[in-house]
């Protein structure tokens, strides 16, 4: 047991964390969430081979893991830098890795790993209720159909598609694959794709396909809480600096115990998240069962995050609703992690069956 | 990082097991019960874990100890403290105050103290808080006159765990200097609890027999020679003791075995299917993963050789909640009948339960409450006091 960072994962993190604090101030997450495609911080992530941490050696990677992936992502998440460094490692280049074969591994993950190319996962549909609700895009003869909420699409994407027969990679450009971005609450740009006739091809068995796909959405969702830890961290930071900086009734009101209980509470929060994230991607490395520590990280921390932004923004009174403050930035991002990958009631759910609770009446 | 135990700890951890399985006597209900046995039991189970290298565990050799790592000594505490702490009073003398000796006693207090206490053969109680003097603990009034060769000692202590068990000794704070701010004229002595002056009174609890008691300090003479550290020193002493005390408890091992007991209770019931049964119990359980990890957290720190202060209190405020909101929720789960105590025949699950929840009533305040712990962590994160 040691819950410490070993000298290589300490080196990652305090990289990252530079590269956060020199390159990355806020502005940089609110230009690209208005539109912006520059300043653009997919070129040095990728340039620092972060986009291949868990992708092995012999495929381009640096043969490391999730654990490496979360301790870069929760550093990320402190700025918040918008990147395609989950979905093209969780979503795209891990599947590919399951299941794909030797030809296909060949063809993509050394790209993906690079990060020349992103890599996506297009699942959900409209109407179904979470990631593990069923798929209704069929592929046979030809995929046609309509997925929501793809993040991160665009012409040069690799899109791994989740259809009833099976999982597919498609390739191809409009008009048999046409994206529209949607309006939605931050993070990751998110798109609807409509898939007419488009060409694809096979990942894997189709009798696989599901349990890949849930894998995926694990892996997703622990690099994700990772992330969401860093916006967290910095919505703490904010708090903190507000607490201090803001003075009522003649006195900084960080010195009422009321406001700092409240900044203790969200570390006493965000450290257990930052922990259950690392367990689980811990176990997920080491293939060792992970329903456990995947569904009560992300069970305890869905309630945490949303504690630890009450928190956040009871501190900054009314200027954290204002658009001119950057906490907006990170009480989108902690929502949007929340929204996705499975709610509480599905994760506490799964924990359920894993401890052994028998559902039969 | 590494979230596993080593192959040589998992197997500690059986062999600890299956000698607990066979030691524990069928009525073996934890130290906090109205039965005579308790105690001497604990005195008992001591010098059986001393016989095998397992009560000093993980102090060094030259303590008498097996020198063993953190980890072997966190299985340890685990599997004592979801067995109701069988090592009764004395896991304080492991945990904390023989550990204090190593770091601030002269040789000849360590020569003196420690080995008693390798052996399981004495108990230690701590005077520390006062009538008032509780979260402000450093305006702590008890006097100790210096009187060259010994102090005499004037005051009046409470909530001492375990005197009447009745302890030996007490690790007792005085104040030695009163002109000087309230921190800077503390000191710490090592009290015969046999001497003179000395008068223990129990406090009735919800808890039941054994636990807290006032001490009463009437002229009672100490050596010059139980002073522990530097005379109006004590305070530094006191920090450190509490850090060691807050993760020297494995709180998250006996809600992790209630969590189990209900498990298998609605199971045997037929509720395990009904999805406010499956809700709470889950949730438990994901707080239980919480609150072991950031144990597990500041203990890699002290195996690292840091001083996790801020991380002993996040973790005691998980841990300590934890602990309350496993008896809530089993006594909801239970029903009507948990409002019957472990005496009575009726009581679901012997009544453990009921006895989880009350005596975890004063968890968030012992140790430092709650509120305490939360100024700790507010004043790491540079909040002005």
């Amino acid at each position: 047991m040691d819950l410490t960072l070993d000298d290589e994962q300490q080196m990652l993190a305090d990289t990252a964390r530079a590269f956060v604090d020199r390159s990355c101030p806020p502005e940089v997450a609110r230009a690209l969430d208005a539109g912006a495609r520059e300043p653009n911080p997919w070129s040095v992530i990728a340039g620092a081979g972060w986009a291949g941490l868990a992708v092995p050696e012999e495929h381009g990677g640096a043969g490391r893991g999730m654990t490496e992936v979360v301790v870069v992502a929760e550093q990320l998440g402190r700025g918040p830098v918008p990147s395609p460094l989950i979905a093209t490692t969780a979503l795209a280049a891990l599947p590919i890795l399951w299941l794909g074969s030797d030809e296909q591994r060949r063809r993509w993950l050394p790209e993906l790993a690079r990060g020349t190319r992103v890599g996506t996962l297009a699942l959900l549909e409209d109407g179904m209720r979470d990631e593990w609700d069923v798929i209704g895009v069929r592929s046979v003869p030809t995929l046609s159909g309509t997925k929501i909420l793809v993040p991160w699409t665009s012409a040069a994407a690799l899109m791994l598609v989740a259809t009833a027969d099976g999982l597919r990679v498609v390739e191809s450009a409009p008009p048999a694959v046409c994206a529209a971005a949607h309006d939605s609450l931050g993070g990751d740009p998110l798109a609807t794709v409509v898939f007419d006739r488009a060409d694809s091809e096979p990942l894997g068995r189709p009798e696989d396909a599901r349990a890949a796909i849930e894998r995926a959405v694990d892996h997703a969702a622990i690099a994700q809480l990772a992330y969401t830890v860093g916006v967290a961290e910095r919505a703490l930071e904010l708090s903190v600096q507000h607490a201090n900086g803001r003075q009522q009734f003649g006195r900084p009101i960080g010195s009422f115990q009321a406001v700092a209980h409240r900044c203790a509470d969200m570390r006493v929060d965000i450290d257990a998240c930052r922990y259950l994230a690392y367990q689980a991607a811990w176990s997920l490395d080491q293939n060792r069962p992970a329903d456990i520590p995947v569904a009560a990280a992300k069970a305890f921390a869905n309630e945490a995050m949303r504690r630890v932004c009450r928190h956040a923004h009871q501190v900054h009174g009314a200027i954290g609703f204002s658009t001119e403050h950057d906490l907006h930035l990170f009480t989108r991002r902690a929502k949007a992690f929340e929204l996705s990958y499975g709610s509480r009631a599905h994760h506490r759910e799964r924990l359920a069956c894993a401890m052994g609770l028998d559902p039969r009446p | 990082m590494d979230f596993a135990f080593t192959e040589e700890e998992d197997a500690f951890r059986t062999e600890l097991r299956a000698f607990l399985d066979t030691q524990l006597p069928d009525w073996w209900r934890g130290m906090f019960v109205d039965d005579e046995r308790a105690i001497p039991f604990t005195r008992e189970m001591c010098r059986m874990l001393a016989e095998r290298g397992w009560l000093t565990l993980a102090w060094p050799p030259e303590h008498g100890g097996a020198g063993a790592s953190v980890w072997m000594q966190t299985v340890l505490r685990e599997e004592m403290w979801a067995r109701e702490e069988p090592r009764g009073p004395q896991y304080m003398n492991l945990n904390y105050i023989g550990p204090l000796l190593m770091r601030f006693g002269t040789p000849e207090q360590q020569e003196r103290f420690l080995p008693p206490m390798a052996r399981g053969e004495v108990i230690w109680t701590q005077g520390f808080s006062e009538p008032d003097a509780g979260s402000d603990l450093a305006s702590l009034t008890t006097r100790a006159e210096d009187h060259r060769d010994h102090f005499v000692v004037n005051g009046q202590k409470i909530w001492s765990s375990y005197a009447d068990a009745p302890a030996d000794w007490c690790l007792l704070l005085v104040r030695t200097d009163p002109q000087a701010p309230k921190r800077r004229g503390i000191s710490v002595l090592l009290v015969d609890l046999a001497t003179p002056g000395i008068t223990v009174r129990p406090i009735d609890t919800m808890a039941g027999p054994h636990e807290f008691n006032e001490i009463f300090f009437d002229d009672v003479t100490v050596p010059r020679d139980c002073l522990l550290g530097p005379q109006n020193e004590g305070w530094d002493l006191v920090i450190a003791g509490l850090t060691l005390e807050r993760v020297g408890v494995a709180r998250y091992a006996r809600a992790g075995r209630i969590i189990e007991l209900l498990v298998a209770h609605v199971n045997e019931t037929g509720r395990a299917g009904e999805p406010a049964v499956r809700d709470q119990l889950a949730d438990l359980r994901a707080r239980y993963e919480a609150a072991r990890l950031l144990s597990y957290r500041a203990l890699s720190m002290q195996a690292a050789g840091e001083d996790p202060r801020v991380e002993a209190s996040i973790a005691r405020i998980h841990n300590t909640q934890l602990e309350q909101e496993v008896g809530h929720a089993g006594l909801e789960l239970l029903g009507p009948a948990a409002q019957l105590c472990a005496g009575d025949a009726l009581a679901p699950l012997r009544g453990e339960i009921h006895r989880q929840w009350v005596r975890n009533i004063p968890t968030t305040v012992a140790a430092g409450t709650l509120e305490i712990q939360k100024n700790i962590v507010a004043g790491a994160l540079g909040l002005p006091r």
